[in-house]
């Protein structure tokens, strides 16, 4: 069975190189030309402990990490265990594992009939002959699969000789034999009794990019000068990059001792003139909350990043969820206007950034990211052009308003205008002082307890808002516009409603998505448009109280357009599957059509 | 340096200050002003910081970049402006309260980084604008609203405290005593690296006029000869508790965060700085 899709699932124990496989395989099949997707998943030991990655590779766009594995590698049995929920299986799965796994088969949980295509491999005998080491096994892995299923097998010596490029010519060429030990073992020891064969043109090379990168690069794109950040999984990851690249470009890079000083670091930075972020997940944006109000009342652009993970507390913190949605848009007391951006994919993680620059400067607010670790920790073929491009091109660089001379003559920081923006100073701008304050203030920035100043005040800060709606139109639709039922999703759910949406109506069955890129303040006009032929729609988010419905049903009467509407919902951990998503979709129009 | 001579009228904002009559805040702004005059920093490059609490209104009575921020945190704002902007001089300002209950876990860092800020912390012993509550260093026995039966918590020693974490100026002072306030301060202000005040500042409202009377008793002046760079020295003098002894108590000289982080900046240029489009290169397969 030839096929140009390919899903291949490597579970193991930490000291496996599991991610280190599945990072050569992704980099050989993307240098090939090939679109990929790479999921990594581990269990919450600081080293060692169970891993798992997911590879999906194919010739055409791919949108999720895809469903079920076509492929499993198994390298530990009893690590394996830990991830069994995560990895479906294809019913024409084909099992590749160590031979020196001595885990009794009865006790492993896959049916009799996912079975028939099972290849034991000495994996570890055959990387300590080759390598003279077993820590080579996952290379001998490579090797295998790559005669087994037809990979880019030139890419992948390639993606080894880059992957261990600037150590001893020894251990380069101890990994190239692993590499063709495993494809001789193949070769010569094995009778292929499966039919899956992976088969392309190799086209000009991709990028491949993990969703925090991009967010990291988006800032340095966007101009960013200075960052504070306190480590938090899964976000850590924004702060590594940044503490390499800021510094070439005369940016700071500070580690704070906690969010709270983080988020002040970052608010002085930004009353200082300089734009300024942080990164962070659930638990720090909790704490994060008061100091995300006294950027919004000072009116101070910055931009705070939330790689969510499923809560609350502690929660799961190498997994995914959708469950801060509410503490982004309301968290912190008092009417504390900020805007709340959702990336939906790696690609989008980059795009949000250079935005939310954008409208945290223009507008002098706060803007939240909510990315999350789905989207944070995965890799992703990237279009270069389109970062090339830069879809916001016109928004690459800006800086917040300045006031004229004549302004600074009886210069009123915090001035009422027409638009609520007010030209703002910073320290050594001569004539330009003034005291910004978190305590409700006049024009001047002085302190008042006057309830119609804080009414005019309150009212300027929301103001922006106009200007931003009026200025932006995020949302992405799916599918055909006249089609009856439609799905409301947001964020990193996006690649498995696309791909379901594509697939139901390739079925025949007329569904649209609509993702929407800006979350807060809402842009109600795509909505409208979205629901003038709908008759129900599936709200699709990965929370379990549901927040995402709740929230648009605050802007939405629904029942005015007579749009039934039903919440689809899953709590973090794995993704959605597009099957599960395509099932939900079947199950509804049915109903639909009865 | 510019031309312009600057007199206390140009760091004089058109604010009225809140604080009660014979608060020791008043004297602790006007100190500041004086060390303001006296050092000539152009208002435009001072950058004055500040949480919650009485005292943390003060920089809204100065005419220069003001921030009053959210209760605690005058450290990390500080430290955000002063990286930011290497060439503004930069002060943190509060109380007890804020200081050493609320924002404790931020002075040890700002203090281990040396971050080129003064830190003045004008100690009443009280919470005066929540109305009498015990703060972190008022004495044990004492009568507040939070303490009706006493305080029985032993307090923080604010100086015992900093010379602890490495700050690398600390001097304690008195707000009854302007002239050697402002001595104090403009020192402080003047030192490369992180620089803390305590500065008695009695709250005759919550704690009684008599705040002040106490202060002065046990009042010491630090004598000319005293060397302020003896660690073991400096907290004899934080320990004893038959005197408070006024001036420069311990001092050290260590490179500050902003040329630590110059330095850092150079290192990484050194080994390149590509146009920010060619580092799409290493995400190159």
């Amino acid at each position: 069975m030839a096929c140009n899709n390919i899903v291949i699932g490597i579970a193991g124990s930490g000291g496996d190189g599991v991610i280190s496989a599945g990072e050569i395989l992704v980099n050989a099949a993307s240098s090939d030309g090939l679109f990929v997707f790479m999921l990594k998943s581990f269990g919450a030991q600081i080293r060692g402990g169970e891993s798992s990655v997911r590879v999906r590779m194919s010739s055409e766009p791919v949108a999720t990490q895809g469903d079920k594995l076509d492929v499993l590698v198994v390298l530990s049995w009893k690590d394996y265990m830990k991830f069994k929920s995560e990895m479906l299986l294809e019913d024409h799965l084909v099992i590749v594992s160590d031979s020196a796994d001595k885990f009794p088969e009865e006790n492993i949980p896959i049916p009799e009939e996912q079975r028939k295509h099972w290849y034991k491999i000495p994996f570890t005998s055959i990387a300590e002959e080759a390598a003279g080491t077993s820590l080579a096994k996952n290379i001998v892995v490579l090797g295998a699969i790559a005669e087994l299923f037809g990979l880019p097998k030139s890419s992948l010596k390639k993606s080894i000789e880059k992957k261990f490029a600037g150590k001893k010519q020894e251990l380069i060429d101890k990994n190239l034999n692993a590499l063709t030990a495993g494809q001789d073992y193949v070769r010569e020891s094995l009778k292929k009794t499966d039919s899956i064969l992976f088969e392309y043109t190799p086209g000009e090379p991709r990028l491949v990019m993990e969703g925090n990168e991009a967010t990291a690069y988006g800032a340095l794109y966007a101009g960013v000068e200075f960052y504070a950040g306190y480590p938090i999984t899964p976000s850590t990851e924004i702060m590594h990059w940044l503490s390499v690249y800021l510094p070439k470009y005369d940016g700071i890079v500070m580690q704070m001792e906690d969010e709270l000083a983080s988020i002040n670091a970052i608010v002085g930075a930004s009353f200082a003139g300089k734009k300024a972020m942080t990164a962070t997940s659930g638990p720090g944006l909790s704490l994060m909350a008061e100091g995300i109000g006294l950027a919004s009342i000072t009116e101070l652009p910055i931009v705070v990043v939330n790689v969510q993970r499923g809560g609350p507390s502690t929660g799961i913190p190498t997994k995914t969820e959708q469950s801060d949605l509410m503490q982004a848009i309301w968290g912190s007391h008092g009417d504390s206007p900020r805007v709340v951006l959702a990336p939906s994919d790696v690609e989008d993680c980059f795009d949000c950034t250079v935005l939310a620059f954008y409208i945290a400067e223009k507008y002098q607010l706060p803007v939240i990211i909510l990315s999350d670790a789905f989207i944070g920790h995965r890799k992703e073929s990237i279009n270069p052009n389109r970062i090339r491009d830069m879809r916001y091109g016109f928004k690459k660089i800006n800086r917040r308003l300045e006031p004229t001379q004549d302004e600074l003559e009886d210069y009123k920081r915090y001035r009422y205008t027409s638009n609520g923006i007010s030209p703002v100073t910073w320290p050594g701008v001569e004539n330009g002082m003034y005291q910004a304050a978190g305590i409700e203030h006049n024009e001047y920035g002085f302190p008042s307890a006057d309830v119609s100043v804080h009414e005019k005040m309150t009212k300027k800060r929301w103001m922006k808002f106009h200007d931003i709606k009026r200025e932006f139109s995020f949302e992405r639709f799916y599918g055909p516009d006249d089609a009856e039922l439609g799905l409301i999703a947001w964020g990193s759910t996006k690649g498995a409603v696309k791909e379901a949406v594509a697939r139901a109506n390739d079925n025949g069955m007329k569904v649209q998505a609509i993702i929407p890129q800006i979350l807060f303040p809402f842009l109600i006009h795509p909505f409208h448009q979205f629901l003038r032929h709908k008759k129900k729609v599936i709200f699709v988010e990965m929370a379990y109280a549901g927040a995402f419905r709740r929230y648009l049903r605050g802007f939405i009467r629904f029942g005015d357009f007579g749009v039934e509407t039903i919440s689809y919902r899953q709590t973090g951990g794995a993704p959605f599957t597009v099957g599960q998503i395509y099932d939900k979709i079947v199950e509804e129009y049915e109903k639909k059509d009865v | 340096m510019e031309n312009i001579t600057y007199t206390l009228k140009d760091y004089k904002s058109d604010l009225k200050p809140i604080w009660c009559p014979g608060c020791g805040d008043f004297g602790v702004l006007s100190a500041l002003m004086q060390a303001l005059v006296k050092l000539q920093i152009p208002p435009h490059k001072l950058a004055i910081l500040s949480g919650i609490g009485c005292s943390s209104r003060l920089p809204g009575y100065i005419k220069t970049y003001g921030f009053n921020g959210v209760h605690g945190r005058a450290i990390p704002l500080a430290t955000g402006v002063k990286l930011s902007n290497p060439d503004i001089k930069v002060v943190a300002v509060g109380g007890d309260g804020d200081g050493f209950s609320i924002g404790a876990g931020h002075i040890p860092h700002a203090a281990r980084k040396n971050i080129d800020m003064t830190y003045i912390v004008m100690n009443n012993s009280i919470y005066g604008l929540t109305k009498g509550q015990a703060s972190p260093t008022t004495p044990i026995g004492e009568q507040t609203k939070t303490t009706f039966y006493g305080n029985m918590e032993e307090p923080i020693n604010p100086i015992r405290m900093m010379i602890a974490y490495k700050a690398s100026f600390v001097a304690r002072t008195f707000s009854g005593d302007p002239k050697n306030a402002t001595e104090i301060i403009s020192q402080a202000i003047q030192h490369k690296g992180f620089s803390f005040v305590e500065v008695l500042s009695p709250c005759p409202t919550f704690r009684g006029v008599e705040q002040f009377k106490l202060i002065r008793e046990k009042i010491e002046y630090l004598p000319e000869t005293y060397q302020p760079t003896d660690e073991v020295k400096a907290f004899d003098i934080a320990n004893d508790n038959d005197f408070i002894r006024l001036g420069v108590i311990y001092r050290q000289d260590r490179p500050i965060y902003t040329e630590i982080m110059k330095k850092m900046k150079e290192v990484s240029q050194k080994l390149g700085k590509p146009d920010i489009m060619d580092l799409l290169a290493q995400f190159e397969p």
